[in-house]
């Protein structure tokens, strides 16, 4: 009775230490925070094996494009990674002209890129003509 | 009689073992990394430094038109046998061709690719030979265009032990662009490439 009344006691403490108020942008990472039901050494185990279980993993929020003031459009994509482990992955842009066709570029390459557990993350990237309306972007695991 | 055929069963045997040759997808390269610098290296590197100059804004030119850039020296401090020419090419393609610079083949630093025909045409012309050529075909004089920037740059590798039998090549690739009418660096950028792997794989 004791032993549940302690586990109840600190599953509640960790509950509402997970709940506090953090600063908007700023990230504390585990080991570094103060412990949550997922950073505790207890849960941990549970919460990372139930993240895996489930497939957490990259989530893109939104990708927003603009014209830069020399004519060229400028893609930012913004996302963040669900899951506790770093995510490495390749992402490759190509840029369409207003027919949409391919624009050939040097730069429509499988970029490396990688986003930290639980973290946000934007990938950049410039179109290589003022002729570029639109793009497209793809995603690849990193060869093994 | 079996002594006759097993040398050609093993010969068979060990031919039938050799690893195809296949053609490499330069597209969607599944290939694993390498410890040296290999295409998708200098692809990375040339996509990056493009971008970046694009981004920059620094080559619009006040009252339009294009800059135009001569190729400097790019110094190759790696243990291994790079062409930086190869590195660069890719750079100037995509300068030219997003309309930003105009590259020079009349002029560039020390072995800097130049095309030659540039400076025959006007032996030529200042030569005997000139009769043989219509003159109105033939290169006046005054008509090249001088540079207004020229790009440099240097790459560098660093081998550092990581562990007992891992160890870490760092490549960094330094691109710049500089005015030459009054010396002012206009843009410059640095990437670097890291690869850790074993003390076995060779990186030159």
């Amino acid at each position: 009775m004791r032993l549940m009344l302690y586990v109840l006691l600190l599953t509640t403490a960790l509950c509402l230490a997970g709940c506090q108020q953090q600063e908007k942008g700023v990230i504390l990472q585990e080991d570094i925070a103060s412990d949550t039901l997922a950073s505790n050494i207890v849960t941990k185990p549970i919460i990372h094996a139930f993240s895996a279980i489930i497939g957490e993993g990259i989530e893109i929020d939104r990708a927003v494009t603009y014209v830069n003031k020399d004519g060229f459009m400028e893609l930012e994509v913004a996302g963040h990674n669900r899951s506790f482990g770093t995510k490495r992955f390749e992402y490759k842009v190509e840029w369409l002209d207003k027919s949409g066709m391919v624009i050939a570029s040097l730069t429509n390459k499988w970029m490396l890129t990688s986003a930290a557990g639980k973290s946000p993350f934007t990938i950049k990237a410039v179109a290589p003509r003022t002729t570029a309306v639109d793009f497209r972007m793809n995603t690849r695991k990193i060869p093994d | 009689m079996m002594k006759k055929i097993l040398p050609f069963v093993l010969a068979a045997a060990l031919f039938g073992c050799e690893p195809s040759t296949k053609n490499i997808d330069t597209i969607n390269d599944p290939g694993k990394a390498v410890m040296g610098l290999d295409y998708r290296d200098f692809e990375r590197a040339a996509s990056e430094m493009v971008q970046s100059m694009v981004a920059s804004g620094a080559f619009k030119k006040e009252g339009g038109g294009r800059y135009v850039v001569a190729k400097g020296r790019i110094l190759n401090d790696t243990m291994q046998r790079i062409d930086t020419d190869q590195l660069m090419a890719k750079v100037e393609q995509e300068m030219t061709r997003s309309g930003l610079v105009v590259m020079t083949a009349a002029v560039g630093a020390g072995n800097a690719p130049k095309d030659s025909m540039v400076h025959d045409v006007r032996e030529i012309r200042d030569s005997d030979k000139a009769d043989e050529f219509n003159k109105d075909t033939l290169q006046a004089k005054g008509q090249l265009i001088a540079p207004e920037l020229s790009i440099s740059g240097k790459v560098i590798q660093r081998n550092v032990r990581y562990e007992g039998d891992k160890q870490q090549v760092e490549y960094y690739f330094q691109l710049q662009m500089n005015n030459l009418t009054n010396g002012l660096v206009f843009w410059q950028n640095e990437i670097v490439l890291g690869k850790r792997g074993s003390n076995k794989s060779v990186s030159w």
